[in-house]
């Protein structure tokens, strides 16, 4: 292959992070150390009302006349109506195993009987600042959270269930932006679900030059 | 406590429609026909950068075991906001559904012009998109402005298999069911009456539906001052 590694960073667990990638580079997002989970949100460069619509790129991909993948496989990411366009194509996915769906928030832990414990909510607000974007900006708490193991029950009131991760260090899964876009990052830390298999772990970036 | 209905009209097939829901009111979506879908989603009436999130109630409610996907209690706003904007009250469809192989409701996207492209529909068929690009002009908003695209699809009998595929069945609802919506907040609900008539969505024809919106004895408790 030809890519050129731009940068590469790791994300220190229990933290979010905010960074640019151009149109035509590749966001490589890996296991540094295996079992953890990273929400995902994308905003265009350039307007950041275009945002990425999680649950809705699972239909779109699964709808598409060439079956460009599924609720738990998204093969496109896709912006939000009115914009609908594709952001990211996935170009390289070995584990498989994503969720399009909810990030973890101050309400869950409290349900979860652990007020006051970090969430995705606090890790996303983290990044967001330093793009001059709050929490309230984004306007769908439903993001990508690859490598989560969770699964929606097919019958009964469709309930979620969440299972360890089961990738590995080293595995990864690859996007090709298809606009500039501003990828936040949320280091899951959720202990209390077996979401993260119960221990927080950092999270590696990759950036390639295409 | 007896309720009385203080507000009742048919919305038109194929058409949006925003209504206001004060708090300790109660909101009635009813079928007109039958097996007609309604996507709706709610902002609060006094910040509409707090609107209703679909999928997250679906987590919430999953993890109190009061719902999920298919069937909610408890409708939430988004963060960082997370209040109780409403109570579903009534819901025997959804609690018919409950437990069996069938889906009461489906917490998920409405379609789109993108959506019904992919499925193979002409460039020019009518979608919830601009159903709600309507209503939500009727209080000044443009579908840039805000809003998350997972809502509540009620009565959608839609569910996703073990591999993430996605069915479809027509609706269970029959002509006068319905599901009653306690507002625990002042509420604007934004309604799209599906326009899909070629999908078992709205079993193959797009109809109309009926709300209502009803007060109890005991009067509402609205959070602004008359």
């Amino acid at each position: 292959m030809s890519q050129q590694l731009n940068i590469e960073f790791v994300i220190p667990k229990c933290t979010g992070k905010a960074f640019k990638v151009e149109q035509g580079q590749l966001l490589r997002v890996i296991q540094h150390e295996g079992k953890q989970v990273a929400g995902l949100i994308f905003l265009n460069a350039h307007n950041f009302k275009e945002q990425f619509m999680a649950e809705f790129s699972g239909g779109l991909s699964f709808f598409h006349p060439d079956h460009l993948g599924s609720h738990y496989r998204a093969g496109v990411l896709y912006s939000k109506v009115p914009y609908e366009r594709a952001m990211l194509t996935v170009t390289d996915n070995p584990v498989g195993d994503h969720f399009l769906g909810p990030h973890c928030t101050k309400t869950m832990m409290d349900i979860w009987q652990a007020p006051g414990h970090r969430s995705c909510s606090d890790n996303f607000s983290d990044a967001l600042s330093e793009f001059g974007l709050e929490l309230k900006d984004i306007y769908s708490p439903s993001v990508f959270n690859a490598f989560a193991n969770v699964y929606i029950d097919a019958k009964g009131d469709g309930s979620v269930n969440i299972a360890p991760p089961r990738s590995t260090q080293g595995d990864y899964i690859e996007f090709r932006a298809e606009m500039d876009v501003l990828a936040v990052v949320s280091v899951c830390p959720d202990d209390i679900s077996p979401m993260n298999d119960h221990t927080l772990k950092a999270i590696k970036i990759q950036i390639f030059d295409g | 406590m007896t309720w009385h209905v203080i507000e009742d009209l048919i919305v038109p097939k194929c058409s949006g429609k925003t209504l206001r829901v004060n708090k300790g009111q109660v909101f009635r979506v009813m079928e007109h026909e039958g097996k007609q879908v309604l996507d709706l989603t709610f902002l609060n009436a006094h910040n509409f950068n707090e609107h209703f999130a679909a999928e997250y109630s679906a987590m919430l409610n999953s993890i109190q075991g009061i719902g999920g996907y298919y069937r909610l209690s408890k409708l939430y706003s988004k963060p960082p906001y997370e209040h109780v904007m409403l109570t579903v009250v009534d819901d025997k469809v959804g609690d018919g559904a409950r437990g069996g192989e069938r889906a009461g409701h489906f917490m998920m996207c409405h379609c789109s012009k993108r959506l019904v492209q992919h499925m193979g529909a002409p460039p020019d068929t009518r979608t919830c998109s601009d159903n709600f690009a309507d209503a939500f002009r009727e209080i000044g908003l443009t579908q840039e402005d805000t809003y998350d695209q997972t809502i509540f699809n009620v009565w959608m009998q839609s569910w996703l298999t073990e591999d993430g595929a996605m069915n479809f069945a027509p609706p269970l609802a029959e002509k006068g069911e319905y599901i009653d919506f306690l507002a625990e907040m002042d509420v604007i609900a934004i309604c799209s009456v599906c326009p899909d008539g070629s999908s078992p969505c709205n079993d193959f024809e797009a109809k109309a539906l009926r709300m209502q919106i009803l007060e109890s004895d005991e009067g509402t408790h609205s959070e602004t001052t008359p």
